[in-house]
């Protein structure tokens, strides 16, 4: 690990956010409102203020190791057999991730625009893509994620600026909802926190960052891009159709783009150009997760190269993308696959904070 | 040596990797699953929807299911029609599109019937040689007795349905929506185009808010909304026109309204560019709206809603044949203004009655009192039959200004 750090602070920035937005988008107005109705932006707030502190911990804890990733410096705190099943933990979940983002953009991609093209088709393409994509180092990684984030961004804010047209004021009110009940809006605030836990894969970036220290400043803006674009969608699409249609809506944010023309009839609809986009978020989210899980196998088995295993891993999380029978059933493993993964990507960093906290008090009163 | 030999074959299998690699990359270029040239796609511009009889229907056509499966109970039956274009003859540009005399038409009108739309459309797939394509379709015409029987129907197959644009035009038909689609307009080569542009044209001239199918659609979701869509009526085999606003409590359509009350409702929406005429009979003139805005507060009065309005509406003096009428100071304006003014606060009052009687709030009173006042609508509504219930009871207050600026260019 003496390669040079290179990876700016504006990189790194841009690659948390670019690892956050992704395939959720698509459903995110649905799962907002569903925990609150009207109330669907202030979830979304809230969730994304809860993503930022977990991944202010998380980097919190990457900058107390600034050369190391996550996968060294557990087994420094926890000895090597525990670091071991936190890192298989870790490798399980980030694989699956992958799969199911891979599977749930074949699926909007069947559903939406090429209805005759195999699923599998459009799922192994993109795994593909992700893993040759992988084969490159953490500098090359985090290039593509700055080279790509204004790509993601600015037709996002197009649309939903657009959108505005068609917006009524008061589809948003009340702000807290109507029929939000405790338990939906911790439904919500979960599930859609969830989305954001592929920003995990900058405990990997640290170590090459040219100034770790910065690195909580850098997935701080990372979460507001993100998470303000998020709920600018919600905003939007709620605005435009109303709490009880996006209810309705598998992907809102589609039929946003949809229901969106440019001025003058220049374009008619957006979705075309939007689901074309839309492939560029999915690609990067993707991205950062099959790195994170060839990453962390390369260092369980203590492996010099990662580029071995991009090709290997494929067929695993191709075989998982194919094990959802329905759209349905998909979405309720998300949902659920989400919040394991919420006491895995946060727990588990808690708990080496913890072992931290405790070593660091035992070596200053020894 | 060995060595040497290693090397070539190493070379030789990066060849050989590259032959065959090359090649498979090449391949899904050219042949998508998806690929349909568009001229082998039949795509339908419009579509209209009527109720069918046993008798017209015929037998069942057993596309979609076997006979004996149907159940005992009679399901009622539709009959679509569709306006495919035919490729190569729609008019690109207004040079090739001419009177049209003697061309060709451009579009074909097909029809087919089925217990739901998807069970007819897909009779209708079994009659033509493409492939159906909704991708351009603009029009979805309903007949009055489809759509005061329910619209469940067509909400959710178009809904469902990832190449209907939300952005397509609904509207009800009086009598058979059928005709629409036969329609031979002299203005456009295209029925569905004209149907198309007689409704954009609408909404720029303030004559009808912009009322696709998507706002059409989140209006019957929302509890405190009902929704409304453009009421036609054909005209001579030619052209339609627009008869007023097809009232609906939830799915079914219960009413309708004049065309004058679309301007009322418009004013009353706030919906700023005006397009109404009003012809006042005791003055024999024309007043013609071009500026609306409105405001309206929420108050809870005795358990109910009660709402004021207050509405300004800014236009001009477009005729007046009755000489004997003088017409030449502020002040005989702003005597003119007010009975104008006393007649529209009637008409609007009048407006909600039809309303409230229809159990219809296309205003969308409901949603003000669920946005403003949620304490009150969690703990008296909730629902929308509730709201309907208490729209029935609220009381309205209606404050109509009416501003003349303007004469035109003829003095006094």
């Amino acid at each position: 690990m003496n390669r040079p750090a290179t990876v700016t602070t504006l990189q790194a920035a841009a690659l948390v956010a670019g690892s956050i937005i992704g395939v959720g988008v698509l459903p995110l107005p649905r799962v907002a409102t569903l925990a609150a109705d009207t109330g669907g932006p202030l979830v979304t707030g809230v969730a994304v203020l809860a993503a930022w502190l977990a991944l202010w911990l998380i980097t919190k804890l990457g900058t107390l190791f600034p050369q190391q990733s996550i996968f060294q410096y557990s087994e420094i705190l926890l000895g090597r057999w525990l670091a071991a099943i936190g890192t298989l933990l870790l490798i399980c979940f980030f694989a699956f991730l992958a799969s199911l983002a891979a599977r749930e953009f074949g699926e909007v991609v069947v559903t939406a625009v090429l209805r005759k093209t195999p699923l599998e088709m459009t799922v192994l393409a993109m795994l593909l893509l992700a893993a040759i994509a992988a084969r490159n180092d953490v500098r090359t990684f985090s290039y593509i994620h700055m080279f790509y984030l204004p790509f993601i961004l600015a037709p996002g804010i197009l649309i939903i600026a657009l959108s505005l047209k068609n917006a009524v004021s008061l589809n948003l009110l009340p702000l807290w909802g109507n029929d939000a009940t405790a338990l939906s809006v911790t439904h919500g605030i979960l599930t859609i926190a969830s989305l954001f836990q592929v920003a995990f894969v900058v405990t990997i970036v640290i170590p090459h960052m040219k100034q770790p220290q910065k690195a909580l400043k850098a997935s701080s803006w990372g979460v507001v891009i993100a998470g303000g674009l998020y709920v600018a969608i919600v905003l939007a699409t709620i605005a435009v159709f109303g709490s009880e249609e996006t209810r309705l809506l598998i992907w809102p944010t589609l039929e946003l783009a949809k229901t969106t023309s440019l001025p003058a009839n220049i374009l008619e609809r957006l979705d075309a150009a939007f689901l074309a986009i839309w492939v560029t978020a999915v690609f990067t989210t993707l991205l950062s997760t099959y790195y994170l899980t060839i990453h962390a196998i390369s260092q369980l088995f203590r492996l010099k190269d990662h580029r071995l295993l991009t090709y290997f891993v494929l067929p695993f999380i191709f075989w998982m993308a194919m094990l959802p029978q329905s759209v349905l059933q998909l979405y309720q493993i998300v949902e659920l696959v989400g919040r394991i993964g919420l006491c895995i990507t946060f727990g588990y960093p808690i708990i080496l904070l913890l072992v931290w906290l405790l070593r660091r008090r035992g070596v200053s009163s020894s | 040596m060995r060595e040497r030999n290693f090397m070539r074959l190493l070379r030789f299998l990066r060849t050989g990797f590259a032959v065959v690699l090359l090649p498979t990359l090449l391949l899904p270029l050219g042949g998508c699953w998806d690929r349909l040239e568009i001229e082998k796609r039949a795509v339908v511009l419009g579509i209209a929807v009527d109720s069918a009889t046993a008798k017209e229907a015929g037998d069942d056509n057993k596309v979609t299911h076997l006979g004996r499966e149907l159940p005992k109970v009679e399901t009622h039956k539709l009959r679509i029609t569709a306006q495919i274009a035919i490729p190569g003859r729609i008019p690109l540009g207004p040079g090739e599109g001419g009177s049209g005399g003697g061309k060709p038409k451009p579009v074909w009108v097909v029809s087919a019937y089925g217990h739901t739309i998807d069970d007819a459309m897909m009779v209708l797939q079994q009659k033509l040689s493409d492939r159906i394509f909704l991708g351009h379709l603009r029009v979805i015409v309903v007949a009055e007795d489809v759509a005061r029987a329910g619209m469940s129907n067509i909400n959710d197959y178009f809904r469902r349905n990832p190449q209907v644009r939300r952005l397509a035009w609904m509207i009800v038909a009086k009598d058979e929506a059928a005709s629409l689609m036969a329609a031979n307009p002299e203005l456009k080569r295209v029925p569905a185009l004209y149907i198309l542009a007689m409704m954009d044209h609408a909404v720029e001239m303030g004559k009808y808010p912009d009322e696709f199918v998507g706002k059409f659609w989140s209006k019957r979701s929302s509890k405190g909304r009902d929704p409304h869509l453009p009421y036609v009526q054909m005209e001579a085999g030619e052209t339609f026109s627009l008869k007023g606003m097809a009232l609906f409590d939830g799915d079914r359509m219960v009413d309708y309204t004049d065309p004058l009350q679309i301007g009322v409702f418009m004013a009353m929406t706030n919906i700023q560019s005006g397009g109404y005429s009003v012809y006042t009979p005791r003055e024999n003139l024309m007043y013609r709206a071009t500026y609306r805005s409105a405001k309206t507060r929420l108050k809870i009065e005795n358990g109910h809603p009660h709402f004021r309005i207050d509405i300004q509406v800014e236009g001009n003096i477009e005729e007046k044949p009755n000489e004997s009428y003088d017409l030449e100071t502020a002040a005989q304006l702003a005597a003119l203004e007010k009975r104008l003014g006393a007649a529209a606060q009637k008409g609007a009052l009048a407006l909600i009655a039809l309303t409230q009687e229809a159990n219809a709030d296309i205003f969308g009173f409901g949603e003000l009192v669920r946005a403003k006042k949620p304490a009150f609508w969690n703990r008296e509504i909730r629902t929308k039959d509730n709201w309907h219930r208490m729209y029935k009871k609220s009381t309205f207050e209606v404050n109509y200004v009416i501003k003349i600026r303007r004469v035109g260019m003829k003095a006094e």
